[in-house]
Protein backbone atom coordinates (compact mmCIF):
# COMPACT_ATOMS: atom_id res chain seq x y z
CA UNK A 1 0.00 0.00 0.00
CA UNK A 2 1.10 3.52 -0.83
CA UNK A 3 2.01 6.02 1.55
CA UNK A 4 1.89 9.72 1.28
CA UNK A 5 3.94 11.45 4.68
CA UNK A 6 3.08 15.25 5.63
CA UNK A 7 5.98 16.13 7.92
CA UNK A 8 6.21 18.61 9.64
CA UNK A 9 2.05 20.09 9.15
CA UNK A 10 3.42 23.65 9.02
CA UNK A 11 1.53 26.91 10.20
CA UNK A 12 0.47 26.01 13.13
CA UNK A 13 1.42 26.07 16.75
CA UNK A 14 3.05 22.75 17.58
CA UNK A 15 4.16 19.80 16.33
CA UNK A 16 2.20 17.33 13.68
CA UNK A 17 2.64 14.57 11.04
CA UNK A 18 -0.16 13.24 9.04
CA UNK A 19 0.31 9.17 7.19
CA UNK A 20 -1.80 8.75 4.21
CA UNK A 21 -2.38 4.98 3.16
CA UNK A 22 -3.50 4.76 -0.49
CA UNK A 23 -5.37 1.96 -2.37
CA UNK A 24 -3.85 0.60 -5.59
CA UNK A 25 -6.01 2.98 -7.71
CA UNK A 26 -4.86 6.10 -5.49
CA UNK A 27 -8.16 6.62 -3.43
CA UNK A 28 -7.35 7.05 0.28
CA UNK A 29 -7.59 4.21 2.28
CA UNK A 30 -6.87 5.53 5.79
CA UNK A 31 -5.86 8.97 7.09
CA UNK A 32 -3.76 9.17 10.68
CA UNK A 33 -2.98 12.18 12.15
CA UNK A 34 -0.15 12.14 14.97
CA UNK A 35 1.20 14.20 17.55
CA UNK A 36 5.18 13.17 17.82
CA UNK A 37 5.46 15.64 21.10
CA UNK A 38 4.74 15.84 24.55
CA UNK A 39 5.99 17.81 27.30
CA UNK A 40 3.91 16.84 30.01
CA UNK A 41 2.55 19.89 31.66
CA UNK A 42 0.11 17.83 33.22
CA UNK A 43 2.37 16.35 35.60
CA UNK A 44 5.25 18.51 36.34
CA UNK A 45 2.22 21.35 37.12
CA UNK A 46 1.44 19.09 40.01
CA UNK A 47 2.83 19.77 43.27
CA UNK A 48 3.91 23.88 42.06
CA UNK A 49 2.54 26.97 43.70
CA UNK A 50 -0.94 27.79 42.35
CA UNK A 51 0.49 31.61 42.53
CA UNK A 52 3.07 30.10 40.01
CA UNK A 53 0.59 28.81 37.46
CA UNK A 54 0.10 32.03 35.37
CA UNK A 55 3.73 32.33 34.49
CA UNK A 56 4.52 28.35 33.93
CA UNK A 57 1.25 27.34 31.76
CA UNK A 58 1.32 30.01 28.96
CA UNK A 59 4.35 27.98 27.68
CA UNK A 60 2.05 25.50 27.17
CA UNK A 61 1.34 27.39 23.66
CA UNK A 62 2.91 30.88 23.23
CA UNK A 63 1.51 31.76 19.61
CA UNK B 1 25.48 41.10 -0.55
CA UNK B 2 24.21 37.79 -1.22
CA UNK B 3 21.21 36.93 0.61
CA UNK B 4 21.87 35.17 3.95
CA UNK B 5 20.40 31.74 4.15
CA UNK B 6 17.90 31.30 7.46
CA UNK B 7 16.74 28.56 9.03
CA UNK B 8 13.97 29.00 12.34
CA UNK B 9 12.75 25.77 13.93
CA UNK B 10 11.49 24.08 17.01
CA UNK B 11 11.69 21.48 19.30
CA UNK B 12 10.41 20.93 22.52
CA UNK B 13 8.91 24.31 22.59
CA UNK B 14 5.73 26.74 22.69
CA UNK B 15 6.18 28.82 19.74
CA UNK B 16 6.82 31.69 22.07
CA UNK B 17 9.95 32.11 20.48
CA UNK B 18 8.96 32.45 16.99
CA UNK B 19 6.61 34.46 17.86
CA UNK B 20 9.07 36.91 19.24
CA UNK B 21 10.87 36.93 16.25
CA UNK B 22 7.84 38.70 14.49
CA UNK B 23 7.41 40.94 17.28
CA UNK B 24 10.14 42.73 15.93
CA UNK B 25 7.38 44.18 14.11
CA UNK B 26 7.76 46.28 10.60
CA UNK B 27 11.65 45.58 11.22
CA UNK B 28 10.34 41.92 9.96
CA UNK B 29 10.71 43.63 6.69
CA UNK B 30 14.60 44.14 7.42
CA UNK B 31 15.11 40.23 7.88
CA UNK B 32 13.31 39.87 4.92
CA UNK B 33 15.63 42.18 3.00
CA UNK B 34 18.86 40.67 4.53
CA UNK B 35 17.76 36.85 4.45
CA UNK B 36 15.60 34.33 2.47
CA UNK B 37 13.79 31.49 4.95
CA UNK B 38 14.56 28.57 3.98
CA UNK B 39 12.70 26.38 6.96
CA UNK B 40 10.72 27.96 9.14
CA UNK B 41 7.57 25.58 10.30
CA UNK B 42 5.48 28.43 12.41
CA UNK B 43 5.04 30.28 8.99
CA UNK B 44 6.50 28.65 5.89
CA UNK B 45 5.65 25.22 4.48
CA UNK B 46 8.65 23.11 3.67
CA UNK B 47 8.98 19.77 4.78
CA UNK B 48 11.84 17.86 6.58
CA UNK B 49 12.72 16.20 3.37
CA UNK B 50 13.16 19.40 1.92
CA UNK B 51 16.18 20.34 4.68
CA UNK B 52 17.33 16.57 4.20
CA UNK B 53 17.97 17.13 0.54
CA UNK B 54 20.24 21.05 1.24
CA UNK B 55 23.85 20.17 1.12
CA UNK B 56 25.49 20.48 4.38
CA UNK B 57 26.48 23.92 5.53
CA UNK B 58 24.25 25.67 3.06
CA UNK B 59 22.44 27.45 5.47
CA UNK B 60 23.92 30.42 6.98
CA UNK B 61 21.99 30.40 10.61
CA UNK B 62 20.00 28.57 12.24
CA UNK B 63 17.77 30.02 14.91
CA UNK B 64 16.77 26.70 17.57
CA UNK B 65 14.34 26.97 19.70
CA UNK B 66 12.91 24.07 22.12
CA UNK B 67 14.57 21.94 24.53
CA UNK B 68 15.44 18.37 23.02
CA UNK B 69 13.73 15.17 24.58
CA UNK B 70 12.57 13.04 22.01
CA UNK B 71 14.43 11.29 19.06
CA UNK B 72 12.91 13.07 16.50
CA UNK B 73 14.07 16.37 18.34
CA UNK B 74 17.69 14.88 18.49
CA UNK B 75 17.11 14.23 14.85
CA UNK B 76 16.14 17.57 13.64
CA UNK B 77 19.06 19.52 16.10
CA UNK B 78 21.62 16.90 14.29
CA UNK B 79 20.28 17.39 10.43
CA UNK B 80 20.05 21.15 10.84
CA UNK B 81 23.93 20.89 12.70
CA UNK B 82 25.05 19.70 9.89
CA UNK B 83 23.23 22.07 7.60
CA UNK B 84 24.09 25.20 9.25
CA UNK B 85 27.24 27.25 9.20
CA UNK B 86 25.91 28.96 12.53
CA UNK B 87 23.48 27.22 15.37
CA UNK B 88 22.19 29.53 17.54
CA UNK B 89 20.48 28.58 20.67
CA UNK B 90 17.49 30.42 20.79
CA UNK B 91 15.32 31.11 24.04
CA UNK B 92 15.66 29.63 27.38
CA UNK B 93 14.61 26.08 26.37
CA UNK B 94 17.18 26.03 23.98
CA UNK B 95 20.03 27.04 26.30
CA UNK B 96 19.05 25.84 29.73
CA UNK B 97 16.26 23.32 29.00
CA UNK B 98 13.15 25.82 29.82
CA UNK B 99 9.81 25.49 31.53
CA UNK B 100 9.38 22.07 29.68
CA UNK B 101 12.71 20.80 31.99
CA UNK B 102 10.03 21.22 34.77
CA UNK B 103 9.85 17.18 33.56
CA UNK B 104 13.14 16.53 34.77
CA UNK B 105 11.58 16.60 38.01
CA UNK B 106 9.32 13.71 37.31
CA UNK B 107 9.82 10.94 35.19
CA UNK B 108 8.98 9.75 31.92
CA UNK B 109 6.72 7.05 32.99
CA UNK B 110 4.82 9.37 35.67
CA UNK B 111 4.48 11.93 32.40
CA UNK B 112 3.03 8.95 29.84
CA UNK B 113 0.81 7.92 32.91
CA UNK B 114 -0.56 11.51 34.27
CA UNK B 115 -1.10 12.16 30.45
CA UNK B 116 -2.51 9.65 28.81
CA UNK B 117 -4.51 7.57 31.45
CA UNK B 118 -5.04 9.23 34.76
CA UNK B 119 -6.08 12.95 33.55
CA UNK B 120 -9.70 13.43 33.58
CA UNK B 121 -10.34 14.23 30.01
CA UNK B 122 -9.10 11.18 28.80
CA UNK B 123 -10.75 8.45 27.22
CA UNK B 124 -8.78 5.30 27.71
CA UNK B 125 -9.95 1.86 29.08
CA UNK B 126 -7.30 0.00 27.89
CA UNK B 127 -4.63 2.38 29.10
CA UNK B 128 -2.82 2.45 25.66
CA UNK B 129 0.50 4.53 26.05
CA UNK B 130 1.79 6.06 22.58
CA UNK B 131 4.02 3.17 20.90
CA UNK B 132 7.26 3.90 18.66
CA UNK B 133 5.88 1.77 16.09
CA UNK B 134 2.32 0.03 15.85
CA UNK B 135 0.71 -1.61 13.04
CA UNK B 136 -1.92 -0.57 11.39
CA UNK B 137 -4.42 -2.46 8.93
CA UNK B 138 -2.69 -0.47 6.02
CA UNK B 139 0.29 -0.58 7.12
CA UNK B 140 2.99 1.20 10.44
CA UNK B 141 2.69 3.95 12.19
CA UNK B 142 6.07 5.15 14.09
CA UNK B 143 5.95 8.14 16.53
CA UNK B 144 9.37 9.36 17.96
CA UNK B 145 10.84 7.71 21.54
CA UNK B 146 10.65 10.41 24.57
CA UNK B 147 13.93 10.45 26.21
CA UNK B 148 13.26 10.27 29.97
CA UNK B 149 15.18 13.57 30.66
CA UNK B 150 14.81 16.99 28.66
CA UNK B 151 18.41 18.31 27.51
CA UNK B 152 19.56 21.26 25.61
CA UNK B 153 20.44 21.90 22.85
CA UNK B 154 23.92 22.35 23.33
CA UNK B 155 23.57 18.68 25.06
CA UNK B 156 23.24 17.32 21.70
CA UNK B 157 24.95 19.57 19.29
CA UNK B 158 28.09 21.83 19.14
CA UNK B 159 26.23 25.34 18.72
CA UNK B 160 27.78 28.83 18.31
CA UNK B 161 26.04 31.24 19.94
CA UNK B 162 23.08 31.59 22.73
CA UNK B 163 20.03 33.77 23.08
CA UNK B 164 18.43 33.44 26.69
CA UNK B 165 15.23 34.46 27.19
CA UNK B 166 11.78 33.44 27.77
CA UNK B 167 11.22 34.32 25.05
CA UNK B 168 14.11 36.56 24.00
CA UNK B 169 13.28 40.29 23.74
CA UNK B 170 13.07 42.42 20.63
CA UNK B 171 15.89 44.20 21.26
CA UNK B 172 17.92 41.08 21.57
CA UNK B 173 16.41 39.66 18.55
CA UNK B 174 17.48 42.96 16.77
CA UNK B 175 21.19 42.66 18.40
CA UNK B 176 21.25 39.54 16.54
CA UNK B 177 20.13 40.63 13.19
CA UNK B 178 22.42 43.62 13.25
CA UNK B 179 25.10 41.28 14.17
CA UNK B 180 24.15 38.99 11.09
CA UNK B 181 23.81 42.31 8.75
CA UNK B 182 26.94 43.89 9.74
CA UNK B 183 28.46 40.95 9.30
CA UNK B 184 29.82 41.23 12.93
CA UNK B 185 28.81 38.72 15.19
CA UNK B 186 30.90 38.12 18.56
CA UNK B 187 33.09 35.25 19.00
CA UNK B 188 31.92 32.22 19.05
CA UNK B 189 30.44 30.42 22.27
CA UNK B 190 28.98 34.09 23.07
CA UNK B 191 25.47 34.56 25.27
CA UNK B 192 23.64 37.31 23.46
CA UNK B 193 22.16 39.15 26.33
CA UNK B 194 24.23 41.43 29.34
CA UNK B 195 27.19 40.50 30.47
CA UNK B 196 25.66 41.72 34.43
CA UNK B 197 23.31 40.38 36.65
CA UNK B 198 19.61 41.57 36.90
CA UNK B 199 20.11 43.36 39.70
CA UNK B 200 22.66 45.53 38.26
CA UNK B 201 20.14 46.78 35.39
CA UNK B 202 17.71 46.81 38.14
CA UNK B 203 16.56 50.12 39.62
CA UNK B 204 14.42 49.29 42.85
CA UNK B 205 16.30 50.86 45.89
CA UNK B 206 18.75 48.34 47.70
CA UNK B 207 18.83 49.12 51.70
CA UNK B 208 21.13 46.21 52.36
CA UNK B 209 17.97 45.19 54.59
CA UNK B 210 17.96 41.73 56.10
CA UNK B 211 14.71 39.38 55.87
CA UNK B 212 13.27 36.88 58.82
CA UNK B 213 10.40 35.75 56.69
CA UNK B 214 9.82 34.50 53.11
CA UNK B 215 6.47 35.04 51.23
CA UNK B 216 5.08 33.89 49.12
CA UNK B 217 3.86 36.35 46.00
CA UNK B 218 0.21 36.22 47.03
CA UNK B 219 1.08 37.15 50.85
CA UNK B 220 1.94 40.58 50.17
CA UNK B 221 1.91 43.54 47.63
CA UNK B 222 5.28 44.57 47.46
CA UNK B 223 6.54 48.34 47.76
CA UNK B 224 7.35 49.37 44.02
CA UNK B 225 10.46 50.57 45.13
CA UNK B 226 12.23 48.32 46.87
CA UNK B 227 14.51 45.41 45.97
CA UNK B 228 11.46 42.38 46.26
CA UNK B 229 14.23 39.95 47.63
CA UNK B 230 14.74 42.16 50.84
CA UNK B 231 11.08 42.29 51.23
CA UNK B 232 10.96 38.56 51.73
CA UNK B 233 10.02 37.68 47.93
CA UNK B 234 12.06 34.74 46.03
CA UNK B 235 13.54 36.72 43.22
CA UNK B 236 16.36 35.35 41.05
CA UNK B 237 17.97 38.66 40.16
CA UNK B 238 20.84 37.88 41.69
CA UNK B 239 21.19 34.82 40.11
CA UNK B 240 20.12 35.74 36.70
CA UNK B 241 21.89 37.30 33.58
CA UNK B 242 20.90 41.09 32.48
CA UNK B 243 19.45 41.74 28.70
CA UNK B 244 15.54 41.22 29.55
CA UNK B 245 15.18 45.28 30.77
CA UNK B 246 13.66 43.97 33.71
CA UNK B 247 10.49 43.08 32.19
CA UNK B 248 8.97 41.33 35.36
CA UNK B 249 10.31 43.42 38.28
CA UNK B 250 9.15 46.32 36.65
CA UNK B 251 5.69 45.26 37.18
CA UNK B 252 6.51 44.37 40.50
CA UNK B 253 6.76 40.66 40.02
CA UNK B 254 9.90 38.87 41.36
CA UNK B 255 12.18 37.31 38.69
CA UNK B 256 11.75 33.83 37.68
CA UNK B 257 15.41 33.70 35.97
CA UNK B 258 14.19 32.65 32.62
CA UNK B 259 17.72 34.73 31.26
CA UNK B 260 19.68 31.81 32.89
CA UNK B 261 22.52 32.64 35.24
CA UNK B 262 25.08 35.32 35.19
CA UNK B 263 28.33 35.19 33.66
CA UNK B 264 31.05 33.06 36.56
CA UNK B 265 27.62 31.45 37.76
CA UNK B 266 27.71 27.41 37.26
CA UNK B 267 24.61 26.89 38.64
CA UNK B 268 21.87 29.02 38.93
CA UNK B 269 19.85 27.78 41.94
CA UNK B 270 22.87 27.21 44.02
CA UNK B 271 23.74 31.12 43.62
CA UNK B 272 20.43 32.26 44.88
CA UNK B 273 20.43 29.89 47.76
CA UNK B 274 23.43 31.26 48.59
CA UNK B 275 22.51 35.04 47.83
CA UNK B 276 19.42 34.44 50.48
CA UNK B 277 21.02 32.66 52.99
CA UNK B 278 23.41 35.38 53.76
CA UNK B 279 20.65 38.24 54.20
CA UNK B 280 18.90 35.52 56.38
CA UNK B 281 18.74 37.77 59.25
CA UNK B 282 18.65 34.93 62.43
CA UNK B 283 21.08 32.71 63.77
CA UNK B 284 18.64 30.46 65.56
CA UNK B 285 18.33 26.94 63.94
CA UNK B 286 14.56 26.50 64.27
CA UNK B 287 13.94 30.35 62.69
CA UNK B 288 16.47 28.94 59.96
CA UNK B 289 14.33 25.99 59.22
CA UNK B 290 10.87 27.80 58.97
CA UNK B 291 12.09 29.95 56.68
CA UNK B 292 13.38 26.83 54.59
CA UNK B 293 9.87 25.85 54.76
CA UNK B 294 8.74 28.70 53.97
CA UNK B 295 10.03 28.27 50.54
CA UNK B 296 6.87 26.82 48.68
CA UNK B 297 8.79 25.30 45.66
CA UNK B 298 12.54 25.19 45.83
CA UNK B 299 13.93 23.46 42.83
CA UNK B 300 11.08 24.71 40.92
CA UNK B 301 11.68 28.04 42.25
CA UNK B 302 15.48 27.85 41.66
CA UNK B 303 15.33 25.99 38.76
CA UNK B 304 12.13 27.18 36.89
CA UNK B 305 13.95 27.42 33.51
CA UNK B 306 17.35 25.86 34.05
CA UNK B 307 17.03 22.22 35.42
CA UNK B 308 18.55 20.52 32.55
CA UNK B 309 21.72 22.86 32.36
CA UNK B 310 21.86 23.11 36.19
CA UNK B 311 24.64 20.59 38.13
CA UNK B 312 21.23 18.70 39.77
CA UNK B 313 19.96 17.82 35.68
CA UNK B 314 17.00 15.98 36.96
CA UNK B 315 15.31 14.44 40.27
CA UNK B 316 17.40 10.81 41.20
CA UNK B 317 14.94 8.02 40.72
CA UNK B 318 15.97 5.47 43.41
CA UNK B 319 17.97 2.97 42.23
CA UNK B 320 18.90 4.63 39.29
Amino acid sequence: MKKVTIDPITRLEGHGKIEIFLNDDGSVANTYFQIPELRGFEKFCEGRPVEEMPRIVPRICGV
Amino acid sequence: MAKLKLALYWAGACGGCDVAVLDVNEKILDVANLADIVFWPIALDFKYHHVEAMPDKSIDVCLFNGCIRSSEQEHIAKMLRAKSKVLVSFGSCACFGGIPALANLTTRAEIMERAYIEAPSNENPNKTLPQIKVSVPEGELTLPELFEDVLTLAQVVPVEYFVPGCPPTVDLILKVVNALATNSLPPVGAIIASEKSLCDECDRKKEKKMISKIYRTHEIIPDAERCLLEQGLLCMGAATRGGCGALCVKVNIPCRGCFGPPPGVKDQGAKLISSIASIYETKDEKDIARMVDEVADPAGTFYRFGMSDSMLKRKRVQGK
